[in-house]
């Protein structure tokens, strides 16, 4: 029997649990040519701000061992122009649509998000409060219990959809921005976004990313998602999405039995193209050799060695 | 456009002069719809180190034997590993990507301006451009070894630095010579930035239409990560131009250069 991959996640019900990574995927335009948008778990679409943001000045990426710095600096055309020109043609995508949002201010996030109510194919909102590459907001916001669940609170209470609370890892204890974020109406919660870095390029003696610092992601991060991943979810209630450096089926296998009810995919996409196509696949198989019925059987199956001690 | 995804096998990976190879690889989808100026986004290993894949400019194409030619060189580590692929190796491809050179014209006098490994995509557009137009190439390199292999339109008008082939000097002196003396209909470049300033400036006094291909970092190189923006000229300088997708080929116009 074909095992089940189904997870409701945030009130949505998605087919698998892959989802791609926000910022690494467009609008859902740039990988159509090598699969189809119906084949994921979910989409969530790069960052959405309510003014049109220009972004950082190149250079925006740097490599490094098994990572990926950039600083993009949120560039997006504004929550208008996502209405218009983008989301209406997702209305067919045959997979959630899940919209992330970013602001200035705790009013930024909420007019975004009141904004986003006009389109039917918005399914959730994840509100990234975590973005270490805008000089004000984005971190900000998710580096501080109070100021987390003041954002949350404030887009659940002016929201109809689910809310996804997006947390940096850039943080001294992630166990309790996570409980403040639960507490504020989050319906799920994402982990993590970059890691704050730097790479200096010794030719030119000097910072490689015009932007000085950015974030990074892929595998070299993938031990610290993993962990984070692991104690949040034995604190909260509300499913997590993990996400960090998964490539392959297996990293998504750590992360859901870290304790991860879905996956997204980031900087994997851009290793291979049709990385989210084969997770989905390999995720399949893994449930066929091991007579795994149903994946979510799979969340948090590593928990029960922990003696406490984490 | 379609992209192609694909294990390509190494048909061959030869040294061409200093720390320059020339990579075969019979790749039929990537041979029957690549078009000049566009590029290939290859692993050049298989391991997490280097992560991202590698763009280079498709340098000719062998429609009749499925082969795409890519013309490389040793700058670190993905290059150097990639020297290393024998022949019968796969490598993971995917391609063409990106927005080639405008290659509707006929009967024109084409100029070719080229520097270093910039002269890659050139040697493409070249053999296309020269089946219905005067093909004039003008390359600019470090010293002869750096000259590229199998030329199919006339012979270059080459500039070196240590004067070993060619002129000693810079290869835009070489380019402003032959435009007092002939006018070209429209100008194609590709090389440092130094030198694309160089031509947009000739470009503007003598009149003549320009492209360029640009550089930039890449992650994905097909349009999702925004990484590769290059500034826009004019008032749209609020946006920017992603090399991966809206290029790598620009008429001059469309950038800012200073
Ligand atoms: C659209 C496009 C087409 C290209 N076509 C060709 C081509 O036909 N032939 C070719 O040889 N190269 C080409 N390049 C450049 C090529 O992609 C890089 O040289 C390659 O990615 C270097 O990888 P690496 O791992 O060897 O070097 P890395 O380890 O990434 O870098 C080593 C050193 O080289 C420098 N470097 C990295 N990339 C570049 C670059 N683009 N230009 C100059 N210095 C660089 C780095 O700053 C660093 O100091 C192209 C680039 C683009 C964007
Ligand atoms: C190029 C790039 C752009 C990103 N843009 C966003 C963004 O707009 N909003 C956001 O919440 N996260 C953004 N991220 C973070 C990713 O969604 C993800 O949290 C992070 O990269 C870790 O996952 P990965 O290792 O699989 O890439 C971006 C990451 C990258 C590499
Ligand atoms: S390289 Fe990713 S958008 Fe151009």
């Amino acid at each position: 029997m074909k095992p089940d991959l189904t997870v409701f996640l945030a009130g949505i019900k998605m087919k698998n649990p892959v989802m791609t990574a926000s910022g690494t995927y467009g609008f859902g335009d740039a990988y159509t040519d090598f699969y189809a948008l119906g084949e994921l778990g979910a989409l969530v679409v790069k960052g959405v701000t309510l003014e049109p943001r220009r972004g950082n000045p190149p250079p925006r990426l740097a490599e490094t061992p098994a990572g990926l710095l950039n600083s993009i600096g949120l560039e997006n055309p504004g929550v208008e122009a996502v209405l218009k020109h983008y989301l209406p043609g997702l209305s067919q995508a045959g997979t959630p649509v899940i919209v992330n949002i970013a602001g200035n201010s705790i009013d930024d996030y909420v007019r975004v998000a009141e904004r986003l109510h006009a389109s039917p194919v918005v399914k959730a909102l994840e509100v990234n409060i975590s973005c270490p590459n805008v000089k004000c907001g984005g971190l900000a916001f998710g580096s501080e219990p109070g100021m987390a669940s003041q954002v949350i609170g404030a887009v659940k209470r002016h929201s109809r959809l689910p809310v996804i609370a997006k947390l940096s890892p850039n943080v001294t204890d992630i166990g309790e921005i996570a409980l403040a974020v639960e507490e504020a109406g989050a319906d799920a919660i994402s982990l993590i976004n970059t890691l704050v870095g730097m790479k200096i390029d010794i030719k030119k003696r000097r910072p490689a990313l015009a932007n000085l610092v950015g974030g990074l992601s892929g595998p070299a991060v993938r031990p610290v998602a993993v962990r984070m991943v692991y104690e949040v979810s034995q604190k909260v209630k509300v499913p997590l999405i993990g996400l960090g450096g998964i490539i392959t089926a297996e990293d998504a296998l750590e992360f859901i039995m870290a304790g991860a009810s879905a996956v997204a995919v980031g900087t994997g996409n851009f290793i291979n193209p049709c990385c989210c196509r084969e997770i989905i696949a390999g995720l399949t198989a893994y449930c066929e050799t091991n007579k795994i019925a149903n994946i979510t059987a799979l969340t948090g199956a590593a928990w029960r060695y922990d003696d406490g001690s984490c | 456009m379609k992209y192609h995804v694909r294990e390509v096998r190494v048909v061959d990976n030869v040294k061409t002069g200093g720390d320059i190879y020339l990579l075969t690889l019979a790749a039929p989808a990537i041979a029957a719809a690549a078009l000049p100026g566009q590029f290939i986004h290859l692993r050049c290993g298989e391991g997490l180190d280097p992560l991202l894949r590698r763009p280079f400019s498709i340098y000719g194409v062998d429609r009749k034997n499925s082969l795409v030619q890519t013309w490389y060189q040793v700058v670190g580590k993905g290059t150097d590993l990639l020297r290393k692929a024998k022949a019968g190796k796969t490598l993971d491809v995917i391609g063409p990507l990106g927005k080639g050179f405008f290659t509707d014209i006929a009967g024109r006098n084409a100029g070719l301006v080229g520097g270093g490994m910039g002269i890659a995509p050139l040697m493409f557009l070249g053999g296309e451009l020269a089946q219905n137009n005067r093909v004039h190439s003008f390359f600019g390199v470090r010293s002869k070894a750096q000259l590229p292999p199998g030329l199919s339109f006339p012979t270059p008008l080459v500039a070196t630095e240590d004067g070993s082939a060619g002129r000693r000097g810079l290869v835009t002196d070489v380019l402003e010579q032959e435009l007092q003396r002939q006018k070209m209909d429209i100008l194609y470049a590709c090389g440092p930035r130094a030198m694309l300033q160089q031509v947009v400036k000739l470009a503007q006094k003598y009149d003549i239409p320009l492209q360029v291909s640009l550089e930039s970092a890449m992650a994905c190189g097909v349009g999702a990560c925004l990484g590769c923006a290059c500034e826009k000229s004019g008032a749209d300088g609020e946006s920017w131009l992603k090399a991966c997708q809206d290029g790598p080929v620009f008429w001059a116009a469309e950038v800012k250069w200073e």
